[in-house]
């Protein structure tokens, strides 16, 4: 009975610290050996969309093309091309689907803007029933 | 005036509702991703290519005439099923037609045409997918119209069935008019 009760709490310990371990899918061959511009390689794949899975980046997937293009990542990173262009050379060919977080530029602006214009109207919304119901008092 | 403004979430719901029901009934997929490499030229790349094993260099095959460009690979069913319409595009279009043979054995790739048929004019062969990844392919097979001054003009994701045939016929008939 007392090991039941055990188990009741370590499992659910066992399985938090397991899924909060940083999950991906880099195999040991594709790994640079310098860590600064391995973390580069990284940081710049967990923005790049998987367009097979379409919901994962290529960091996580196991896809082909996931791994061609983390690889190729790494090449343009060891071949001195700085972020800006590898962003450009994918979307370039893949369109700004491929960025997880779409850049800010005049055809994504609403997509970044109206949730703060649904902010404010709400807003004066609120200001304007407020003031109103007051009057009415 | 309180009316009035009551009014407006009620606008706003049926805006957005027409908005969907507009988006539900024009003909359109989804799931399908704008394609970034439209009505640019071709990228540039050389390959070794199947059964002729010679150099393929994109600058001199294309800009020329119209040509058809088709990723396939043997282990790819859908690609298989589509077959039969890039012969139909050989036999009732006259049309160049180059297909990359994506990540495949070449001796199966050879064996494979044998059997369904040859409909390219020539292969060139992707053994590790970058000439893919330069036409930003994401999803075997796709096909792509090539204008005869070598510019992307149409490109589909997934198996050409009788539809898409019709649809990529009225393009090469008015690209084959226009030129």
């Amino acid at each position: 009975m007392v090991l039941k009760n055990y188990f009741l709490i370590i499992l659910p310990i066992f399985f938090i610290i397991i899924s909060s371990f940083d999950s991906n899918s880099v195999e040991p061959g594709e790994i640079i050996k310098d860590k600064g511009l391995e973390s580069r390689a990284r940081k710049i794949s967990k923005n790049i969309r998987c367009m097979v899975c379409q919901n994962q980046s290529i960091d996580e997937s196991n896809a082909e093309l996931a791994k061609d293009l983390r690889i190729l990542i790494r090449k343009k990173i060891l071949e001195n091309h700085n972020d800006k262009e590898i962003y450009k050379f994918l979307t370039d060919r893949f369109g700004d689907f491929i960025l997880l977080k779409p850049a800010f530029k005049l055809n994504t602006l609403l997509l970044w803007l109206l949730p703060f214009l649904f902010l404010i109207f709400g807003f004066a919304f609120l200001i304007y029933q407020n003031k109103k119901s007051k009057n009415n008092f | 005036m309180q009316k009035k403004i009551l009014l407006i979430p009620l606008i706003i719901f049926l805006l957005i509702a027409l908005i969907f029901f507009y988006l539900l009934i024009i003909e359109r997929n989804p799931n399908s991703i704008p394609s970034a490499i439209l009505n640019k030229n071709v990228p540039i790349f050389s390959a070794e290519t199947l059964i002729r094993k010679e150099k393929f260099n994109s600058s001199v095959e294309f800009g020329s005439e119209l040509v058809l460009v088709n990723f396939f690979a043997t282990w790819c069913k859908p690609c298989t099923d589509e077959h039969q319409h890039i012969i139909r595009f050989k036999e009732e279009k006259n049309i160049k037609i180059v297909g990359i043979n994506y990540k495949d054995k070449p001796e199966k790739t050879i064996k494979w045409l044998k059997k369904l048929g040859n409909p390219y004019s020539v292969i060139p062969i992707d053994k590790k997918g970058n000439i893919s990844i330069d036409w930003g392919v994401y999803g075997l097979p796709e096909t792509f119209v090539v204008s005869s001054q070598g510019v992307i003009k149409f490109r589909h994701v997934g198996p050409v069935t009788d539809k898409i045939y019709k649809k990529i016929s009225l393009i090469i008939d008015s690209e084959k008019n226009g030129s």
